[in-house]
């Protein structure tokens, strides 16, 4: 994946920030055709061809924005203006959450391995002795590879002493766990919707941003403009996305239109203390292992892809699920928004039918950012008693999950836990042999980000920093941060 | 050397440098160059009132914003900051 300070995030956290700006003067609809035109000036040096283009990729990232889906609803002879309008008076649906700007896409050569000019053509020829097919020959002194008969094993780059070798990948195809994205004849790389999990790693790497997700923060705005009370439920992640601490976040989300907020972290102390009691009783059952529920991509990926797990997975339902039922029963007229890192949130979103929308952390920061909104200045709002949940805001974090659980158990109860911290397509032909053989554990926690919630797709902050941010180990700079 | 002589580095925590790459420059501990930690004193620092006055020509007005010795630069990444600061020694 793409590290996440990169040119692609800054340009889309400024077109966020510009619509919303917009948005909130009342003036979007008049603005919103202008708006690639500011961003890309008649003097900008262009990345693409040209700055036609550029300002038609602004243009797609708008429409991605607002949540039209590019793929189905591209008309270029209609203006932003009418997206708005129509966005603005109609619900769309929210699946699928990814989207392509397939005049984004570079169309990269299929994932290849080549012989650089750093190649001496040496006596021992290691690359030559351990292709397992025969694909690589010599001429004038160097190796070449023969596409046709390289399987892309890799071995050839792992025993060249002189790292002659290149690999070069199409970063979508290598970041998707299962295999849902192909290129169809032109080279523009198309997604397999009945395969996609909505995990959201393509839309983290491909480096010319033309896999987007499409935002579910229009709806929210349009709630939070609507009579009813609007509730933001924050996920457990939140911590160490924003400068300062939980009680500055919700302030903030108080001042930026909310009219309550709610911690899911709330809502997973119910998911552990069900799945605690669920693992034990299946165990008894004479079961051998069950899986945690609350990673929505998870879920996709057994509908999908591993049906024999629809029996092993728990039967809870995820934080999200637990909350919005709590959030509803107060209060069924008020309207909830779920805040986290996750894409496929709002998959399960529909499913459940007590969420009404689902926004990420980028998003919220642009809300920030276009409000002025500084979380760091803000008198710090009262969390309540937390006390009983405090420390579920680790299900954020890999293994966190399972601990929660398994000290949830009754006493005197053990369980053995196994963690699946991230999803690559390596873990996943593991998984696919689990009837076969499986898993040495009782109680498998899934997560298909790696190192859990706080590197998903929607994050602001590396993982590392958030993790510090959100241990209190932090050094000076970051310490005043908390302040 | 005594923790007064050192030069002040703030790093801009304000939300608007925060979320748009200022957050990495927090992990300064890193990568920096070790020798460049101890000649300098780090601090974060509420909003610089920078990113309020973004020119859209001129890269270098764009947050993430630090403050060297009460020198503002803009469009910091860990290079620019490492460069920056042995510059200064």
């Amino acid at each position: 994946m793409l590290d996440m300070n990169n040119q692609y995030t800054r340009i889309k956290s400024r077109v966020y920030t510009m619509v919303l700006k917009s948005f909130f003067n009342g003036t979007l609809e008049e603005d919103i055709d202008k708006i690639p035109f500011l961003i890309i000036p008649k003097d900008t040096d262009p990345i693409r061809c040209c700055i036609y283009k550029e300002r038609a990729m602004i243009r797609y990232r708008i429409m991605a924005f607002m949540g039209v889906n590019i793929e189905k609803d591209d008309d270029e002879m209609k203006p932003l203006s009418e997206y708005y309008r129509e966005i603005m008076h109609k619900s769309i649906p929210s699946a699928p959450v990814i989207t392509t700007i397939s005049t984004a896409c570079s169309s990269c050569p299929h994932d290849q391995y080549l012989i650089s000019d750093a190649c001496r053509g040496c006596l021992a020829r290691p690359c030559y002795v351990n292709c397992p097919k025969n694909a690589i020959s010599f001429a004038n002194g160097k190796a070449h590879i023969n596409a046709e008969l390289c399987i892309r094993c890799g071995k050839c780059m792992d025993v060249c002493p002189f790292h002659s070798v290149l690999h070069i990948p199409v970063p979508c195809e290598a970041a998707c766990p299962v295999d849902a994205i192909k290129k169809n004849n032109k080279g523009v790389a198309i997604i397999d919707y009945t395969k996609c999990i909505s995990c959201g790693k393509c839309t983290r790497s491909c480096p010319f941003g033309a896999i987007v997700e499409r935002s579910g923060l229009f709806s929210a705005l349009k709630l939070l403009q609507g009579k009813d009370k609007v509730v933001a439920m924050i996920a457990p992640a939140i911590d160490g996305q924003f400068p300062g601490n939980l009680g500055q976040i919700k302030q903030s989300l108080l001042q930026a239109g909310f009219d309550e907020v709610v911690e899911v972290s709330e809502g997973a102390n119910i998911t552990a203390i069900k799945e605690a009691a669920e693992v034990v009783e299946r165990i008894e059952g004479g079961e051998d292992y069950m899986t945690t529920s609350c990673c929505p991509s998870y879920m996709e990926l057994v509908n999908r892809h591993l049906p024999f797990l629809k029996e092993k997975r728990s039967t809870t339902l995820s934080p999200m699920g637990y909350i919005a039922s709590m959030v509803k029963e107060k209060d069924p007229t008020c309207k909830t928004v779920f805040i986290g890192p996750c894409l496929a949130k709002r998959i399960e979103g529909v499913r459940l039918n007590t969420v009404d929308a689902v926004i990420t952390f980028s998003e919220l920061a642009a809300l920030f950012m276009a409000k002025n909104i500084d979380v760091r200045e803000v008198e710090a709002s009262d969390m309540g008693d937390t006390t009983s949940f405090e420390d579920c805001r680790e299900f954020a974090v890999s293994e966190g999950v399972a601990g929660c659980v398994v000290h949830r158990l009754q006493e005197g109860v053990t369980l053995r836990p196994m963690y699946i911290n991230g999803l690559d397509a390596k873990t996943f032909r593991g998984m696919k042999i689990w009837p076969k053989r499986a898993p040495v554990a009782n109680l498998v926690e899934v997560m298909v980000c790696e190192g859990g919630c706080i590197n998903g797709p929607g994050t602001i902050v590396s993982p590392k920093l958030a993790l510090k941010l959100r241990g209190g180990k932090a050094t000076a700079p970051a310490k005043a941060v908390r302040s | 050397m005594k923790k007064r002589d050192k030069l002040l580095v703030k790093i801009c925590v304000g939300t608007s440098c925060f979320v748009q790459g200022g957050a990495d420059l927090l992990l300064y501990n890193d990568f920096l160059n070790p020798e460049l930690l101890d000649r300098f004193e780090f601090e974060g620092c509420s909003c610089l009132e920078a990113c309020k006055a973004v020119n859209d020509a001129d890269v270098e007005s764009k947050p993430p914003f630090v403050m060297i010795n009460g020198k503002l630069h803009g469009n910091m990444n860990s290079d620019k900051l490492n460069k920056l600061l042995s510059d200064e020694i």
